[in-house]
């Protein structure tokens, strides 16, 4: 075998391909005239299980493993990939994607040098160190908290994920990049019912970090809120409709801004115009209040990385600067298209795709003003505690967010919860009616889909006031 | 199950040797897909990307005893696939047994001989990538169309086998072809975007023009869309949007999610849901179905499941899991999501059978009303749990049975068990759409609705 994974005393394991076996693949890759080639290398060791009903089931681990050779001529992207780490096999690869784009001078690899990334994300307890049966406890005990929450839950679904992934990177520039990410996750879902009214109940914290997220996410305390929300929402009556004053909750907004806000500065989006925000860099769009960034280097986080998977290193662009359109996510064909330099956010699913413009952790920073001052102002609105997903159109901005969790505000204070609410509206009008910041912020952790591509993408937000929305309500 | 030869008797050989490792009182499976997949995508009258690749991999599931472990390995050597039996008898050790985890036996399988195609081998990369060049040629033509935002061929020739010790053993092979454009429109500032798709088992059999055609049309026609006005009025889902709801009462009617108590089914076997003529079916052999198969994700085989029958709720989706608990048979919709996952249950084909009016009738029905052409936040808004049902929409509105204006940010909201009642007529105009298996599109007229707006 080529491709080399080596366990070492403690337990880590280093994987990489032979550097010189790298080079001839790059070469071949080139041989049709191609301007750029590289090989992105990765094995991934994943282990899931799952707590249903209370019975440990469904405990799934394995190794995937495999290398993408992708060769660039001009605007023309070829690919192809392989998980026979061979020479033979990546060879053939190469020469598959070399003939995706032929024509040009030949154009030569350069000597490889190491690169360093500018941080990185250790895991300080490694996940492989914690045995089955250490998994199969900590998904009891989240279990555990939350039916003894109370008598109306009724299904309690845990999951534990933990996953180690190593890329080895090179490219014809010389590039050479190896890095390992490790990301742990632990899920909880409740069913509550009473009086035939079911509701659900959803807490999901995970980073990229090992088995230290127990520490702050201490399992009992991860099936308790969810437990609580589901109960919470049995005694929730229909949302109202209509337009509205709104409060996000800290942690709360931040797929909203994702996906409303943060997809339409994504460079290809932009560069086929398909954006909102294309062409408004410079513009003031969201209120002065308004600063996003999307941030890889935030220690620990769901979305962080050292480097992306292009081996650019990992950066925080700033998305829009107090309420101002500023930078755009690139990787490096759309940078090179849009004029701008790489942001690092070139990112893939896995060895099987090609990098794409994706957000990494996209963020509301925090502002001046006190959460509860925030609601006192409001004579009547919604405070969401938590929004479920959602969906939107990057041409034309709209979105659609269901809220998992919300209560009525009245004449200045939080009160009863309801339910059945989403927010209808598009991002830039919503980012222009932002008119409060609080001083607090807390973080979500998702899975963002885009061109069927799969990536963690961490959100986060203070308290926010949108002073008007459309709520679509199922009151009548 | 069926005999084979070629690659699938290859791949079932490399499965044999994994459950001829099988320890006494051990049952063990093995399950490995062979998958070559390539895709052209196509932007400014150039090819934007040509991505090629050979996707292997084999899941290993054990029952130590009712014990069950799943592992996988991309990589189908000896020494791996060892490695993955051995991770998957650690995995069952820890555990809880559950006498419902079986093997499914063998039973006898009929071919689906229309799923694989020598013709498919044939087909040049030139012929691949000239399909999505026309497409994206054929989707910038005409009025008030801005550009494409994505045009692409995709196909996918697999391989798939399966052996067990229960003496399971098959493997068949199959291809798919499909291209998909999304259009945008553009008219006075006001951007919108549409899908076309197309389907077929040879690229031969796809129609780029028709996709494109499909993709101008729904775009443009919603440019100038304004919020409406709110009222309660007949819906008319277009195929798209009847799609996206069939995605979500799936979930509703999967046996494992009845069984844990997570669908608003639960408890109503036997009673009516819909009105006396709607039926509603899942058929994994249809022979145009972009999910059909011989057999499922763990060897049983592929069949016809009614779950609504004259407007009652009479069955549920199974795997052979979920069947044993309910005492029952697989209704044979076993899923996996590739090799890295133990079965679970999914829809293959699933289907309003079709009413014999055209979509124009349903609109003249309709009288004055809504066309919903897009619907946004299904995945949060619809809940199979619950059955709340609140998602944003686009479309037209309907005038004297003809479309009239444009509408956007418009809300649709209910519950499902409402929405299935108030099913008030079904086009004839019945398609397949790939989306999470295969879903029947088709125009669907909804009574006593209310559209959401300013």
């Amino acid at each position: 075998m080529t491709a080399d994974a080596s366990a070492a005393e403690d337990g880590s394991e280093t994987f990489a391909l032979d550097d010189g076996v790298a080079r001839d693949v790059l070469a071949e890759a080139l041989r049709t005239g191609g301007d750029f080639a590289e090989v992105y290398a990765e094995q991934r060791r994943g282990r899931s299980l799952r707590l249903d009903d209370g019975k440990g089931e469904d405990l799934t681990s394995g190794r995937d493993r495999g290398a993408g050779v992708r060769v660039l001529r001009g605007r023309q992207t070829a690919y192809a990939f392989t998980n026979v780490l061979t020479r033979d096999g990546l060879l053939e690869a190469a020469r598959v994607a070399a003939a995706g784009v032929a024509g040009g001078a030949r154009t030569q690899v350069a000597d490889l040098v190491e690169r360093r990334p500018p941080l990185t994300h250790p895991a300080a307890k490694d996940p492989l160190g914690a045995d089955r049966a250490s998994l199969v406890a900590i998904v009891k005990e989240a279990d555990d908290a939350a039916r003894s929450v109370s008598g109306d839950v009724r299904q309690v679904t845990v999951s534990w994920a933990d996953s180690r992934q190593q890329v080895y990177l090179v490219n014809s520039e010389g590039h050479r990049s190896v890095e390992e990410r490790v990301r742990t996750r632990l899920v909880a879902q409740v069913v509550a019912a009473r009086d035939g009214v079911i509701q659900t109940g959803f807490e999901g914290p995970g980073a990229a970090v090992g088995m230290e997220l127990l520490d702050r996410h201490p399992p009992g305390a991860v099936g308790r809120v969810a437990a609580e929300r589901a109960v919470l929402m049995l005694d929730a009556e229909p949302a109202p409709a209509g337009e509205m004053a709104v409060v996000l909750a800290p942690g709360s907004g931040g797929v909203l801004f994702h996906e409303a806000c943060g997809h339409g500065m994504e460079a290809d989006i932009v560069a086929k115009g398909a954006s909102v925000y294309a062409g408004r860099r410079g513009e003031r769009i969201g209120t002065q209040l308004l600063t996003g960034v999307d941030d890889a280097t935030d220690p620990g986080a769901w979305g962080s990385f050292g480097f992306d998977d292009e081996g650019t290193p990992a950066q925080r662009t700033v998305l829009f600067d107090r309420g101002v359109c500023t930078d755009y996510l690139s990787d490096r064909l759309r940078a090179a298209e849009l004029g701008v330099p790489r942001s690092g956010n070139g990112r893939r699913q896995s060895y099987a795709h090609l990098p794409i413009p994706r957000m990494t952790n996209s963020y509301i920073l925090a502002g001046a003003d006190d959460p509860a001052e925030i609601v006192r102002g409001i004579k009547r609105g919604l405070y969401c505690d938590a929004l479920g997903g959602g969906q939107v159109d990057p041409a034309s901005g709209d979105f659609v967010f269901g809220v998992d969790q919300a209560h009525l505000i009245a004449d200045g204070e939080i009160t009863r919860p309801v339910r059945g609410a989403n927010l209808v509206g598009d991002g830039p009008t919503v980012i222009g009616r932002i008119t409060a910041v609080g001083a607090d912020f807390d973080v979500r952790q998702g899975i963002c889909g885009k061109d069927g591509q799969a990536v963690p993408a961490g959100l986060g937000n203070p308290t926010l006031l949108i002073s008007r929305i459309t709520v679509g309500g199922t009151a009548s | 199950m069926s005999a084979c030869e070629g690659p699938e008797a290859e791949l079932l050989a490399v499965l044999d040797r994994v459950v001829e490792r099988a320890r006494g009182g051990e049952a063990v499976e093995a399950y490995g897909v062979d998958e070559t997949e390539t895709t052209v995508k196509a932007y400014g009258g150039e090819v934007e990307s040509l991505s090629s690749a050979r996707t292997r991999g084999a899941g290993v599931r054990v029952l130590d005893g009712s014990r069950v472990g799943y592992a996988y390995t991309a990589d189908l050597g000896d020494e791996a696939l060892a490695e993955a039996l051995d991770d998957a008898r650690a995995n069952a050790s820890v555990a809880t047994p559950d006498e419902a985890n079986v093997l499914p036996a063998p039973e006898p399988v009929e071919g689906l001989p229309g799923l694989y195609d020598d013709d498919f081998a044939a087909a040049a990369p030139q012929d691949k990538v000239d399909l999505a060049l026309a497409l994206e040629a054929a989707a910038r033509q005409g009025k008030r169309v801005k550009g494409v935002d994505s045009a692409q061929y995709a196909d996918s020739v697999a391989t798939v086998a399966v052996s067990s010790t229960t003496g399971l053993r098959g493997g068949y092979r199959r291809c798919d072809a499909f291209v998909l454009v999304e259009v945008l429109a553009e008219h006075d500032g006001q951007t919108t975007s549409a899908y076309g798709l197309d389907f077929a088992r040879l690229p031969g059999g796809l129609d780029v023009e028709a996709a494109a055609e499909e993709a101008r049309t729904r775009a443009t026609r919603l440019l100038g869309g304004r919020k409406p006005a709110s009222a309660k009025l007949p819906i008319v889902l277009d195929p798209f949007a009847t799609a996206s709801l069939l995605g979500v009462l799936a979930a509703a009617l999967n046996a494992e999610a009845v069984q844990k108590g997570r669908s608003l089914f639960t408890g109503r076997l036997g009673e009516r849901v819909g009105p006396d003529w709607l039926t509603l079916v899942d058929d994994g052999r249809l022979e145009h179905g972009p999910a059909s198969a011989p057999w499922d994700g763990e060897g049983v085989p592929s069949g016809r499941t009614a779950l609504v029958e004259a407007g009652v709720l009479t069955g549920w989706l199974h795997n052979t899991y979920s069947a044993t608990r309910d005492g029952t048979r697989s209704t044979g919709n076993a899923s996996r999501a590739g090799f890295k996952s133990p079965p679970g249950v999914s829809p293959t084909n699933l289907f309003f059978v079709p009413g014999d009016e055209p979509p124009e009738a349903l609109l003249r029905r309709a009288g004055t009303g809504f066309y919903c052409q897009q619907v946004l936040g299904v995945h949060s808004g619809a809940n199979p749990v619950t059955g709340d049902f609140s998602v944003g929409a686009a479309g037209l509105m309907v005038r004297d049975g003809a479309f009239a204006e444009p509408v956007r940010e418009a809300t649709i909201a209910g519950t499902l068990p409402d929405m299935l009642a108030g099913i008030a007529a079904l086009g004839s105009d019945l398609r397949f759409l790939p989306f999470g298996g295969g879903m029947g599109g088709l125009t669907l007229l909804l009574e006593g609705m209310t559209l959401g707006g300013a």
